[in-house]
């Protein structure tokens, strides 16, 4: 047996200590962990299969390490991902800087992955309003403008985390079969298959 | 001093003559129940090839030193423990001046401490790691801004020898030894009031150096130091503050890293082989090493031939698993550098639980950074075919008890032991008995046979022999050119059965050699 198959990769991206993690485990394990800030080394893989409607996409995520020491290596994990979860901490203002960088950086290099933009930790905000340090409509006016879905959520009370992922996932499958119906046009197979039949069968 | 001096060396150790042909000497191994005393035929000695790249405990690594070797030197010395033996080593510290910081939180750093306050001068041991700007990179205690003039002072005493065309190694001062370590672009600065010695520090801080190379590689530092001479590197190294702090605590209790050996996971060899061979045929194109771990313990590596790993990139892998918890939640793809092999490049480490919940961790190193699906591949056909076979069910049996006592040697003296065969570079020793179980008392033993390890690796008076009494235990150690023996005993023991235990413990532990150790190391 080899690994699960997986149908669409997923890549968490964003500053360190925004939640990436997190916003993982919640998502694959529903926990979150209590306890001192382990940052993440390199990056970690893991396999979900989610049903959507009558469909079940298998989604492959790579949750990246925040360091700036993996930057150069980040390019391996985003190659061809489907979406991009792009994470900020909604306390912490310079991580949307962080997380402008990435968009910049996936509209370069990776055009077709699609954008979700994730402002975590929602639970600080509701705890204490000023805690709040990243305006929810200046996020949506750059989402609108850079064709991104946005979410805000809590890896601690889960708030928003599933919607986020069935997003993703539902997405996915909307534009696969977009993408197979366009691509019917163009089998390069169907040279071959003539062929094969030719002197299989005749 | 408990002062019964030998004139004669003892006697095997004049036999022991390493001209002897080993192979003959290997084959010998069998019939005879005496250890062999020679490289290659001692108790743990791998039987056809070596694991690691071989190194003669720290020698290859100050190699770039200039030290004069007196190898030929060999003594026998007998001294109370405590007793300034040499021109550093001071006394046992009393009980009061031990008494370490213990960190409130572990696992977080203690860094908000006030660098003025007594409490911080307190720590045993300090690490500072500087840019050769005087820029702050690390410290073990306290936050590197409190310490920029501190280091700006370090960099100054650097700088002025070095005007002169000479090179400062360390201070010693006040109780304290003050050790440098210049390895351009960095400066490494240990300061401690522990019984290591000077080379014992200073290989030291080569860990931590290795530690911060692994994260970025040689060539990448030098690259950047070039460009930005007053870069701050923590930058770039932010997040792994974890990793350097966790090795120095390892330092301070791991006997591998004194021992630069590695211990293995008891287990019956037959066993050990089954699991081998399931990992050996897990393998993929750019697959170097395969390395399953339980816990801090090596159940099996396989290597590529003619590859061969340091103990030192070993160990760099222990604490890089052993400090996060973040392989825990999927498979974990990280570059790595493992700088005995080369430090200019990455390679790629494939980081997985076997299963969740479980301490047995699988490392897959390859050389291609697209390599992860192949590698990914290569656990689950490990795994798999592992767990078909009833050598699986007998290795979780094993993870239950990871560790010996030391009672099954049958020496009742013998409290704890420590055994390195040097050509396998693999060590045994048992779990830490009643006295020892505190985390203080582990590090105080430890800082015993550290003691021990320096006085019998000095530099220029290396002794082969050493029997030291003190107040709570007796510790002995012995070295030969095919292991390394250190013994801790009750305080009641005296010499002559301290002596006589040697050959007890060497014949148990020939016993039992094919569970302790890896004899036979897989290749692809």
């Amino acid at each position: 047996m080899s690994g699960p198959r997986v149908d669409a990769k997923v890549v968490m991206l964003g500053k360190e200590s925004v939640g990436k993690t997190s916003l993982v485990e919640r998502y694959v394990h529903q926990r979150f962990l209590v306890g001192p800030y382990q940052n993440t080394i390199g990056a970690a893989f893991v396999a979900k299969s989610v049903q959507v409607r009558d469909k079940v996409v298998t989604l492959g995520i790579w949750d990246t390490a925040g360091s700036e020491r993996y930057e150069a290596m980040s390019r391996i994990y985003y190659r061809g991902a489907k979406a991009a979860i792009v994470c900020y901490d909604l306390t912490d203002s310079s991580s949307f800087l962080r997380a402008k960088f990435w968009v910049k950086e996936l509209q370069n290099c990776e055009e077709h992955c699609k954008i979700y933009l994730c402002g975590t930790k929602t639970d600080l905000i509701e705890a204490d309003r000023s805690a709040r340090q990243v305006d929810y409509h200046d996020v949506q006016d750059f989402a609108d403008e850079i064709k991104a879905q946005y979410f805000e959520t809590s890896s601690k009370t889960g708030r928003s985390v599933e919607d986020l992922f069935r997003k993703v996932a539902a997405d996915y499958i909307s534009t696969t079969f977009e993408v197979m119906s366009e691509e019917r046009g163009v089998n390069l197979e169907q040279k071959k298959d003539p062929f094969f039949y030719s002197c299989c069968h005749n | 001093m408990a002062a019964d001096v030998h004139n004669k060396a003892v006697p095997w150790e004049t036999a022991n003559g390493s001209l002897a042909p080993v192979e003959r000497l290997r084959q010998d191994r069998c019939d005879s129940p005496t250890p062999g005393l020679v490289e290659g035929t001692e108790p743990g000695a791998g039987q056809d090839s070596h694991m690691f790249v071989h190194a003669q405990s720290f020698e290859d690594l100050t190699a770039d030193g200039d030290d004069t070797r007196a190898e030929a030197a060999g003594s026998e010395n007998t001294s109370r423990l405590g007793e300034p033996a040499d021109e550093g080593a001071q006394g046992l510290p009393s009980e009061e001046e031990q008494v370490e910081e213990k960190e409130s939180h572990p696992g977080s750093r203690a860094k908000e401490e006030d660098v003025t306050s007594e409490a911080w001068r307190r720590h045993r041991k300090h690490v500072f790691v500087l840019s050769e700007a005087g820029k702050p990179i690390y410290s073990r205690y306290g936050t590197e801004e409190a310490l920029s003039s501190t280091m700006g002072v370090m960099m100054a005493l650097v700088s002025f020898v070095e005007a002169e065309k000479n090179i400062i190694r360390s201070i010693h001062a006040d109780g304290y030894k003050v050790v440098f370590l210049r390895k351009s672009p960095l400066v490494l600065v240990g300061v401690a009031q522990t019984l290591q010695s000077e080379r014992d520090l200073s290989r030291e801080l080569h860990y931590i150096y290795y530690q911060i190379i692994s994260l970025l590689t040689l060539t990448q530092l030098n690259h950047i130091f070039q460009h930005k001479q007053n870069y701050d590197l923590r930058r770039l190294l932010a997040g792994s503050e974890h990793l350097t702090d966790n090795l120095l605590k390892l330092l301070d209790r791991d006997p591998g890293l004194l021992l630069s050996a590695v211990t293995c996971l008891p287990l019956s060899s037959s066993v050990r082989d089954v699991i081998s061979s399931s990992l050996q045929a897990a393998k993929a194109k750019n697959l170097v090493f395969s390395i399953l771990l339980a816990g801090s313990h090596l159940v099996t590596l396989v290597r590529k031939k003619d590859q061969y790993l340091h103990h030192m990139d070993l160990h760099l892998l222990f604490n890089l698993v052993g400090s996060s918890s973040s392989f825990r939640e999927g498979e974990g793809w990280t570059p790595i550098c493992l700088p005995k092999f080369n430090t200019a490049g990455f390679f790629h480490a494939h980081i997985s639980y076997l299963e969740p919940g479980t301490d047995l961790c699988l490392i897959l190193v390859s050389t291609d950074r697209e390599d992860f699906f192949n590698l990914s591949d290569c656990k689950h056909r490990f795994l798999e075919r592992l767990r078909r076979r009833t050598a699986y069910q007998a290795l979780q049996e094993a993870l239950k008890n990871p560790s010996y006592s030391v009672s099954q040697v049958g020496i009742p003296e013998l409290r704890h032991f420590l055994y390195k065969s040097k050509s396998s570079g693999l060590y045994t020793s048992p779990e830490f008995p009643v006295p020892y179980q505190s985390e203080e008392e582990q590090e105080r033993i430890m800082e015993l046979y550290q003691y021990l390890h320096s006085r019998i690796h000095h530099p220029t008076r290396p002794l082969r022999f050493i029997y030291c009494c003190g107040e709570s235990e007796n510790l002995l150690a012995w070295v030969t050119s095919g292991f390394e023996l250190y013994l801790c005993f009750s305080p009641l023991g005296t010499k002559a059965l301290a002596v006589s235990a040697i050959n007890k413990l060497l014949k148990w532990i020939r016993k039992e050699e094919d569970r302790l150790f890896i004899l036979s190391p897989q290749t692809y």
